[in-house]
Formats: C-alpha cells, sequence, structure tokens
C-alpha cells in the first residue's frame, strides 16, 4: 500500500459519512452600490473612482495613471488596453518573464466583479495572462464595470464567470499589499502594490 | 499555569513592560474582530453554516479528499501524500532537488512549522526565505512564530529595528515601522526575484474544482506562486470545503476574525499549474486521521487557523505564543497538542476555562469543552492526584477543615516571604500573596450576628 492509499483507508475508515450538506447560505441583506464599495474600499486604503461612462474610461484612466506614475513602465494588459484605447500604457509583449515586471510603476487590469461588503475585486486569470504584474507593480489601477458590484461574496461567487477557474487563478484583491507585522502599525507596499485603484465604468446597475 | 509554560513564557516576555504590551496589542486584535462581527448582520447564522460544513466535509472526509485529489490531477496538478512530518521534508526535498532549487521564496503555513520543514531544507543546502514580514522577523531572530497571523507580535519596534540594522543594514536606532517594513520590502523583493521555488500553505481546499485557495495581506505567496516555476503547496487534509460555492462562508468569517478586516488583501484560488510551470501539492496527515477517528476530539480539526481564540485568552495574552509546545500556541493548539505531539499533554492544563475562545471561535469548535475532556483523559500533573485526596479529607471533616483554617493563617505570612523550600513559591514568581483578613468568615460571622445566619 502506498502512503495514500494508507491515508485514504484511515480517513475512510473515520469518516461517519453522517451529516449531510447544510446547503448554501442565504446572506442579510446588505448595503451595495458604487459608493458603498468606494467607502469599503477606503476603508482598506484603496481609493474608487467614477463610476465613468465606458466610452471616457480611457480618459479617467490617464488621469489616475498621472496621479500615480513614479518612473518605470506603465502598463496595461490586453484586454485593458482594448477597452482604454490609446494612452500612456503600453502593453507587455506576451513572452516577457516575470523579473521583467520589477520595474512596472503601474499595471492597469480589467477586474471582473466587485465586492461591497468588502472592497475586493476579482481579478480573472483571462485578464491576467502575466501573472506576477499585478503583486510586482508599485501601483496597480483596476478597471471593473459599474454593473457589476454585488452587496456580498456569496453573490460575487455567484456572479462568476462560467470560465473563471479556468486559467489557472483567480484572485480577490482588496486595497493594496498590507502588513502591521511590526507593533501593529499598519504599513502599505509590503510587498505588492503600494496603492489601488479601482475605477467603476459603465451603466451603473 | 503549568511550570514550563510559565518558565518559557518568561524568556519571550520578560518583563511587566513586554507582558503588558503583548497583552494589549493581541486584545486589540480581538477588538477589531468583534467591530467586524458586529457589521455583519447574519454573523452567527454564518458561523453556524461554517461548522456545519466543517462536520459535514470531515464526515465525508475520503469522499471529498478523492475528489478533490481528481480534479485538481485534471487541472495539471501533482498530488502528492505524506503521512507524518518526516514524510512531508521527504517529499519536497526531493521535489526541489529534482528541479535543482537552490532558493525558496516561501510563504505563511504553520503546517510547514509543525513539521519543521525549513530546518531541514536548509540542512540539504536549500536555502529558504520566508517572505511574510512577521515570519521573516522570527527567522532573522532565529525563534518560532509566537502568533499563527502575526508571527513577530511579541517583538518591539525596538527589537526588530536593531535586528534590521544587524541584518539588512538599517540605520542604527531606525524603529519607524514603515521604514523598516520597506527595508524588508527591498531586501525580500531581490530573493523573490531570484527564487527558483515557491513554497506556499493552503488555507482551503475546494474538492469540486481541485482548487486550492492562499489568503495572505502582503501579496508574497502571489509573488511565490508567479515568479519561480515551481509551486509546492503544502495542505493539512483537514483543509477541505466541498464546494467553490461553500468557500464564501469562509472567506467572510476568515478575515474579520483574524484582524478585523473583511477580507484579506489577496485571496487566490489556484487550478492547476500556470503556463510552463509546475505545481505540487503536498497532502498531509501527521496524526490529522487519528484525530477524525476520535469522535470526541475531531471538531478540532475544522480549524481555519485565524487566531481569534488567541487573541481573546487571557492566559494567551500574558503568557505568549513561545510558552505554548508545539508550533501552534493558544487555545486551539492547547487543544491540538495532546493528539499531535506528546510533549503537548501539559497544555491543556494551561488554561482558566473561561470559554471565551468557544464564544469567538468563527467555526464553532466547543475549545473549553475539549481542553476539559483533555483533562480528564490525560495523565494528571505530578501531585495533582495528591493534592485532591487530601482536600477531599480535609473538605469532608469541619474539625480538621478548621484546623487547615488555622494553620493557613498561621503560616501566611511566612509563604509570602521568599525562601529556598516555600511551598508557594512557583506562585509568588509571578504574583504577590493578597492580604490576609487575619480571621477565618466563620469567626467574622459569629462576632457579627450570634451565628444564627440570615
Amino acid at each position: 500500500m502506498t502512503a495514500r492509499d494508507d491515508i485514504l483507508a484511515r480517513v475512510a475508515a473515520a469518516a461517519t459519512h453522517r451529516a449531510s450538506h447544510p446547503g448554501g447560505h442565504t446572506p442579510a441583506t446588505l448595503e451595495t452600490g458604487f459608493d458603498r464599495f468606494a467607502s469599503r474600499l477606503r476603508g482598506v486604503g484603496g481609493e474608487a473612482h467614477g463610476p465613468v461612462p465606458a466610452w471616457s474610461a480611457g480618459e479617467a484612466a490617464s488621469r489616475v495613471v498621472a496621479l500615480r506614475a513614479d518612473g518605470g513602465s506603465i502598463f496595461a494588459a490586453e484586454s485593458a488596453a482594448d477597452l482604454l484605447g490609446p494612452g500612456p500604457w503600453v502593453v507587455p509583449p506576451a513572452e516577457l518573464a516575470p523579473i521583467a515586471f520589477e520595474d512596472v510603476a503601474v499595471a492597469l487590469m480589467l477586474g471582473t466583479v466587485a465586492v461591497a461588503e468588502n472592497a475586493a475585486v476579482a481579478l480573472l486569470g483571462r485578464e491576467a495572462p502575466q501573472r506576477a504584474m499585478p503583486f510586482l507593480c508599485r501601483h496597480l489601477i483596476l478597471l471593473v464595470p459599474a454593473n457589476s458590484i454585488v452587496p456580498d461574496q456569496h453573490a460575487a461567487q455567484a456572479a462568476l464567470p462560467a470560465d473563471a477557474f479556468a486559467h489557472h487563478h483567480l484572485t480577490w484583491i482588496s486595497g493594496p499589499s498590507k502588513t502591521a507585522d511590526i507593533e501593529q502599525t499598519l504599513v502599505y507596499g509590503a510587498h505588492g502594490p503600494l496603492t489601488l485603484d479601482v475605477i467603476a465604468y459603465g451603466e451603473v446597475a | 499555569m503549568t511550570q514550563a509554560l510559565e518558565l518559557a513564557a518568561r524568556r519571550t516576555l520578560p518583563d511587566e513592560g513586554a507582558v503588558t504590551r503583548h497583552d494589549g496589542a493581541v486584545f486589540d486584535l480581538r477588538r477589531r474582530r468583534d467591530l467586524a462581527a458586529a457589521e455583519v448582520p447574519d454573523w452567527e447564522a454564518l458561523r453556524e453554516r461554517a461548522a456545519a460544513l466543517k462536520t459535514h466535509t470531515l464526515d465525508h472526509l475520503d469522499t471529498y479528499l478523492e475528489r478533490f485529489e481528481a480534479r485538481a490531477t485534471e487541472a495539471g496538478a501533482v498530488v502528492h501524500w505524506a503521512e507524518d512530518a518526516a514524510d512531508l521534508r521527504r517529499i519536497a526535498t526531493e521535489l526541489l532537488r529534482a528541479h535543482k532549487v537552490e532558493r525558496v521564496a516561501k510563504s505563511k503555513s504553520m503546517l510547514t512549522e509543525e513539521c519543521g520543514l525549513n530546518a531541514h531544507l536548509e540542512s540539504q543546502g536549500i536555502h529558504v526565505v520566508d517572505t511574510d514580514l512577521g515570519e521573516r522577523i522570527v527567522q532573522l531572530q532565529g525563534e518560532p512564530p509566537s502568533h499563527i497571523i502575526v508571527p513577530a507580535i511579541h517583538r518591539s519596534r525596538a527589537e526588530i529595528g536593531a535586528l534590521f540594522h544587524e541584518r539588512m543594514g538599517t540605520p542604527r536606532g531606525e524603529t519607524d515601522p514603515e521604514k523598516l517594513t520597506r527595508a524588508a520590502r527591498r531586501d525580500l523583493r531581490s530573493r523573490f526575484l531570484s527564487a527558483q521555488a515557491g513554497i506556499t500553505g493552503v488555507n482551503f481546499a475546494v474538492a469540486e474544482t481541485g482548487s486550492i485557495v492562499v489568503c495572505t495581506n502582503e501579496g508574497n505567496a502571489d509573488l511565490g506562486m508567479s515568479i519561480p516555476r515551481l509551486h509546492v503547496a503544502c495542505m493539512g487534509l483537514e483543509k477541505l470545503v466541498p464546494r467553490m460555492e461553500d468557500l464564501p462562508v469562509f472567506l467572510r468569517l476568515l478575515a474579520r476574525s483574524a484582524t478585523g478586516q473583511p477580507i484579506t488583501a489577496y485571496t487566490s484560488v489556484v487550478t492547476g499549474p500556470r503556463e510552463g510551470a509546475e505545481l505540487h501539492i503536498i497532502v498531509v496527515d501527521n496524526g490529522r486521521s487519528a484525530l477524525l477517528a476520535d469522535p470526541g476530539h475531531r471538531s478540532a480539526l475544522g480549524c481555519i487557523r485565524c487566531g481569534a481564540c488567541l487573541n481573546t485568552c487571557p492566559v494567551y495574552r500574558r503568557a505568549g505564543g513561545h510558552a505554548y509546545e508545539g508550533p501552534i500556541p493558544g487555545p486551539i493548539g492547547a487543544v491540538l497538542a495532546p493528539a499531535l505531539h506528546p510533549a503537548g499533554a501539559a497544555l491543556p492544563h494551561a488554561s482558566s476555562l473561561c470559554g471565551s475562545c468557544t464564544a469567538v471561535c468563527p467555526v464553532r469548535i466547543d475549545l473549553h469543552d475539549q481542553l476539559l475532556a483533555w483533562r480528564r483523559e490525560l495523565p494528571r500533573p505530578r501531585g495533582e492526584a495528591l493534592l485532591g485526596w487530601l482536600a477531599a479529607l480535609v473538605l469532608r471533616s469541619p474539625s480538621l477543615y478548621r484546623l487547615a483554617g488555622r494553620l493557613g493563617r498561621l503560616s501566611w505570612p511566612i509563604l509570602g516571604v521568599r525562601f529556598p523550600g516555600n511551598p508557594a513559591a512557583s506562585w509568588l514568581r509571578g504574583r504577590k500573596l493578597p492580604r490576609h483578613p487575619g480571621a477565618s468568615f466563620a469567626s467574622r460571622w459569629a462576632r457579627r450576628g450570634q451565628g444564627t445566619g440570615p
């Protein structure tokens, strides 16, 4: 017998197969919408902008980029660049090695769903083919459809597209990177981005 | 408090100032947890649901483990099984050797602490850098973490400043947390970029999709997963949740219970390896299947390692994490220790049984009942049986009781003085004897009324 078979045999002998699955949780009704999301995002150290019409997302993004750019590259993931049109950003070549993102000042990427209760934005693998970029950049800007803001994490999970888990990773991002490991003093930019901006665009739900 | 725990506490928190700072820092986390919980109207229903999901999952763990393995494998991950700590160390070492890895960027994993992975890899010539800031501090200090969420909570900014000055070249006397954090960021960035493998823990594993879920605030696990071409994830076999739909229940509870945040800054759901990379998941037993077979104690396997029970525990707050033997301190550590480590048998006695841990546990583990149950099952500490027998003898006899009271009053002033052989010595190490009223309650009552009672 292998370790696998031994372990599974012991677990099977100990598992009682009694309690049934309790089913899905129906959450209490929570406040939702852009304003709630924006105030939550401020609470976790980020900043929300908008909602702006989809046609002016590029202009809004340029303004935020100007606020953050501190020398170094400004990269937009391909899907974000398609939405934004021309601007101070370039699309990084697909074959770039992860360490090439070390000197990225600003990265722009598309978020898919935003959660009002915790300010999390879903960054899907398909929108982030360069997996290291949103973590190595100094400033991250996520663009989310204004009508994708949902009240809670349960609704957010349900709103994900069917292929959400087909591209290696999905990261819920809530505010910039942070730590309070030294005497509980909150410091932004522990490893990843020092700032996080979220621009909501398009029609509000 | 047991004597071993008391002595260990004294080493980590050497004086009253350190104890007060630690107590305050830890209780602040508890306060934040309360505020965060109060913001969720269905908080109690969520805890209830989480507990029911854990019970269901543990009851069907064989099914879910096999499903997880099948789905993870379909997604391109390689699943390994480790019987115990030595097995985990062996598998990890073999994987790293096969990939010619010399430098590893590791993110926080209590399981690898439990299994002594770092020390083993270092002994094999593989250099491991802990990348969570708190973990990095304790790694440079050469000590284990003292809290499962805030590993260096026992260290002051002055101590960390001195350590960074020595090891990272920060200016002497620099104690500003922001500047120290920036120095660590610069230092660790170069280590991330040159790492050939990333090792992470696993917060949750989803059976339905074969995904692993890793939660951090710093983004260090994500860097470890996205730069090197090899990702080794170490998970205890109890980490499963059945469906992706079940995950939000735990995500809503975890960070709020831990630090009062609504969710961690980064919650990554990883399904299979990224293109051109490898993902290896090591599923570890190390005593867990035996705990599962013990109906009286299996509920402890529901723990999601949020640390809420540590933050609220009056013993943990004043003793610090190093006082506990084993990798996990606090109430959950004391509940897990007797099952997982022979040295942990004394820990269930280090509790006041106040029940605060049970009141905050997001998955409703009956922690204080568990501590009591272990006390009944484990051998009693030396001398306790004799003491119990003596007490029973004295309490059964009014004349012996009065005599004991009289002896007690006579010896009280002497017991308060430190001298070799004083039977109250261990009590006096941390406290003063309270002032004695000088007479028994019965005699004062008799003087007050005429002994007729109320």
